[in-house]
This record gives C-alpha cells, structure tokens and sequence, in this order.
C-alpha cells in the first residue's frame, strides 16, 4: 500500500515465520531470514502457544534499509510475538527506510502482535505498511506504539517524516484502511498528536459489545493522557496519545490482560521477556 | 459547465434542505468542544482547515471521484470496492454509523428522483458519498464542481455545527466559509492527483474525540 521510492543504498532484510501445532502444541514449524532480521529460539510457556521474539538489527535502522515481516498462524495455532527492545529509525540523508509487515492468521488460530515501540529519531524517512490478514474465526490482538523524536534527550522530531499504513482485512473483505502521515506539522496539530511525541494503537479482533465495556472499564479515566475505545464491524480499536512507551504500556497492558481471556482463550500473563 | 443544469442540480444536491439529516452531525466536534479543545473562531477554523485537507483532501474527495467514475461506467464491482474501502477509512462506531445513515436516507431520495438507479439499490445504502457519486454522474455534474460541491456542503454543515456549539455569532460563521472555501481548491486539487495506494488518512485526536463522543452524556449531534 505504499508507493515504491528508490532506496539507493543499505541492506534487505526479510523474515518469514510459519507457525502450526504440533504434538499439543504451537511451533515454530519454517523460518526463512534474510540479513539481520532473526529470531530467537521460541519458548513455550505450557499452555499450548508459542511465544517467540524478534530481534531488529541491534544497530537499529536507516534510510536506504528494508525490513520486511511475515508471520503466518497455520490453523488452530497459538502464537505470540514481541520484541525484547524498541526498534530505533535514525536521521536520514534522505533516503527512506522502508518496513513491510504482512501478519496471516487461518481460522481457529490466534496471533497476539505486541512489539516493543518504533522511535523515530529526528530527522528519521520512515515508510511503513502493516497488512493484517485474517480468516474467517481468527483471532488478534495487536499494537503498534510510536515515539516521535526523544523528548528525553530533548530532541524533538522538528524534521523527518514517517508514513504509516495500516490495512486489516477479514476473508478478503478490508475492515480499516488507516494511512497515518507523522511530521512536525501533524505532531502539533489539534486532530493530529496535539503535541503529544507518543501514540498508539491497539487492535482486537472479533469483539463485541461486551469486549468493548471491557475495554473502557481498563482504560478507566486517563487524565495526563488521550485515549478511546471504538467497536467498528466487529474491530474493536483503542487509540492513545502521550508523552512516552512506559505510558503508552501502562495505558494499554490492562486493557491486554483484560480481553485476552475472552478473545484468546489464555490467562492474561505478561510474557517474561518484559520483566527482565 | 457544458451541460447548462448540471450547475442546478449540482447546487440541489449540496443544498442543506437535502433530506439526509447533514445538520445533525458534528464528527466529534460536539465532544473537541466539550473537552476544550475547540473553544473559539480561531481553534474551530483550524480543526476544520485540518479535517479538510486531511480527511477530506484524501478520503471523502479521492472515493468520491472514483465512485462517480464506476457509476458513469455502470461498474457495480468497482462501486461496491470503493465503497468498502470507504467505510473501512472511517475510524469511529460513530462515523461509520453516520456515512451509513446518511447513505440510507441518501438512497430513498435518489431512488425517487431518479428511477433507473433501482437496480443499485443495495450498493446506493452502504454510504452517503455512493449516492452522491451515482446522481452525480445521472445527471452529469463535471467531476472537480463535483468534488468542491461536496467540500463546500461538508464544510457549511461543521461550520454550522461549530457555530452553535461553541457558541460563536453568525458573522463569525461566515468569516470561517469565506476563509475556509478559500482552501477547497487546494483540497479539490490535492485529491484528483491523489494515487489509489496513498487514499486514506489518520487524524488521531479527531478519532479519539469521536470516539468519546459515542459516551458524551449531553448530546445535541449524533457524531
């Protein structure tokens, strides 16, 4: 969904993830990678999913460099996927750094997509395009959190820009269609981040009614921030705005812990990875 | 215009007496203005000038065109495509259940005047924008006319909206139409040379507050 610009140096990196059941339990059954793009060995937690992490290049990301991201739940699998540290975007000369996600998930089976943040450094070209594909019956829950500058570090993302696609589609049929286009104009603006350097968004889906009481009762009041619950054709959808990813997190991981019984069928228990 | 009434029915079709109830929704302007975050001429003029050359400049106009195209090309595939992706570009319960609304109460009315649509009858009450894309391209309307048209009747309505809900006085109103019609050909231009990957736009806060609006305990507009 997003517009091929020439890319005149840095490298390719793909990953390819296939997970299915196997003897009671979710595996890691094909992996295919390109350039450094890993992951590590998966862990399973006992109850039937697989937990598994993915490693961005340590040195993080520049213009010229693509990243691309496949996941694909095979049916009846249990598959949860994060991150162990935020993915940094550095300034760029010009060119842009591209990432292209394209997450599959089969009827019966379950992807939970919760990376740590992607921080934009002033400066930084980001195109990014999420394509989130899902079977009849399948099930999701997914964010993405964005950080704008490094307001800790007092730079501000005064220059650079980032566009970012988001495309759900259930059994063909496109469910939301979001293009997002990140600069120090949208940053400021009063329908835009409001000044706010960090937003998210976090995705579940099937929900109904009743997931989106659940949802608002987590959210709860939210005074030093911005954030609300939508349910739109069965999509339920929480945005948030506000000062960094801790935030961002402790805004969101309640509302995780709260429909993740209802909507994956596990207990809500955070992966071990965030904890360390 | 060649067509000497195609500026007439243009002008019936962005009228604000158009039975689709345009008068009764704010798009989470009812919710900005509650939270303080519209509270003046100045503020109400730049959340408009946003949501027009972000939501409207690629989403409304750029969909608008291009069901106007499939329905001058009896092209029901592409029609039903478009609108699909219409819907899927509003972020809100609330927005969705306005284009939906709208477009039902839109279908009524273009079925009545104009016969020959019955048999897009299910497709004409998936949206608003479909119905006015299809008695648009019945009765001829030149596309950019069109496409400022709908910005024009877009922007009456929020301005009047804003107007009564900050409060703000009737010249106040027609200051923001003379400042703001100033830019639709910039959102009319922007739009016709926007490319099928790029349609589609994110405006967060205006997403967050429509989003709120759907809990808001007072409410004069239904978005």
């Amino acid at each position: 969904m997003i517009a091929p610009l020439a890319t005149p140096r840095g490298w390719c990196a793909e990953l390819r993830l296939g997970f299915a059941p196997r003897a009671g339990a979710t595996r890691l059954v094909e992996r295919r990678q390109r350039g450094p793009l890993v992951v590590q060995r998966p862990f399973l937690p006992g109850d039937g999913s697989c937990h598994c992490y993915l490693l961005h290049p340590p040195g993080g990301v520049v213009g010229g460099d693509e990243l691309t991201i496949e996941v694909d739940a095979a049916p009846a699998s249990a598959v949860l996927l994060t991150t162990p540290g935020a993915t940094k975007f550095y300034r760029s000369a010009g060119a842009w750094a591209r990432v292209t996600q394209r997450l599959s998930v089969a009827a019966g089976a379950s992807l939970e997509w919760l990376p740590q943040e992607n921080i934009l450094f002033p400066g930084a070209q980001l195109q990014m395009g999420t394509t989130l594909a899902l079977a009849e019956g399948a099930r999701f829950i997914g964010w993405e959190i964005l950080c704008a500058g490094r307001p800790a570090a007092q730079e501000q993302f005064t220059q650079g820009q980032a566009q970012i696609g988001l495309r759900i589609e259930r059994a063909g049929r496109v469910l939301l269609r979001e293009r997002l286009r990140l600069d120090a104009t949208l940053l400021a603006a009063a329908t835009g981040l409001r000044g706010h350097p960090a937003s998210a968004t976090l995705v579940v889906t099937p929900a109904d009614p009743a997931a989106l009481a659940l949802a608002r009762a987590a959210l709860g009041p939210t005074p030093a921030e911005v954030a609300a619950a939508t349910l739109v054709d069965g999509l339920l959808l929480v945005r948030w705005l506000g000062q960094d990813a801790e935030a961002a997190r402790r805004c969101l991981l309640p509302v995780w812990e709260a429909l993740r019984p209802a909507i994956i069928g596990l207990p809500a228990l955070r992966p071990r990875i965030w904890s360390t | 215009m060649d067509n000497p009434t195609a500026l007439v029915r243009l002008l019936q079709l962005t009228s604000p007496s158009l039975p689709v109830g345009g008068f009764t929704y704010s798009q989470g302007l009812e919710w900005a203005v509650e939270a303080g975050w519209v509270g003046d001429e100045a503020s109400l003029a730049g959340w408009l000038r946003e949501l027009l050359l972000e939501q409207l400049a690629r989403v409304d106009l750029p969909l608008l065109e291009r069901l106007y195209q499939a329905a001058a090309r009896a092209d029901r595939a592409a029609f039903d495509h478009w609108n699909h992706e219409l819907i899927a570009c509003r972020e809100s319960a609330e927005l969705r259940a306005e284009e939906r609304a709208r477009g039902r109460a839109m279908a009524l009315l273009v079925l009545e005047l104009i016969p020959t649509a019955a048999a897009w009858r299910e497709p004409l009450r998936a949206s608003q924008l479909g119905g006015f894309a299809l008695a648009a391209a019945h009765w001829q309307i030149p596309l950019p006319e069109l496409l400022t048209g709908y910005a024009w009747s877009w922007l009456e309505n929020l301005v009047l909206a804003g107007v009564k809900l900050v409060p703000l006085g009737q010249s106040a109103g027609q200051r923001l139409l003379l400042r703001l019609g100033g830019e639709l050909p910039r959102a009319v231009a922007e739009a016709q040379a926007l490319p099928d990957e790029e349609i589609g736009a994110s405006a967060p806060a205006a997403a967050i507050a429509s989003a709120l609006h759907e809990g808001q305990y007072t409410r004069l507009f239904r978005s």
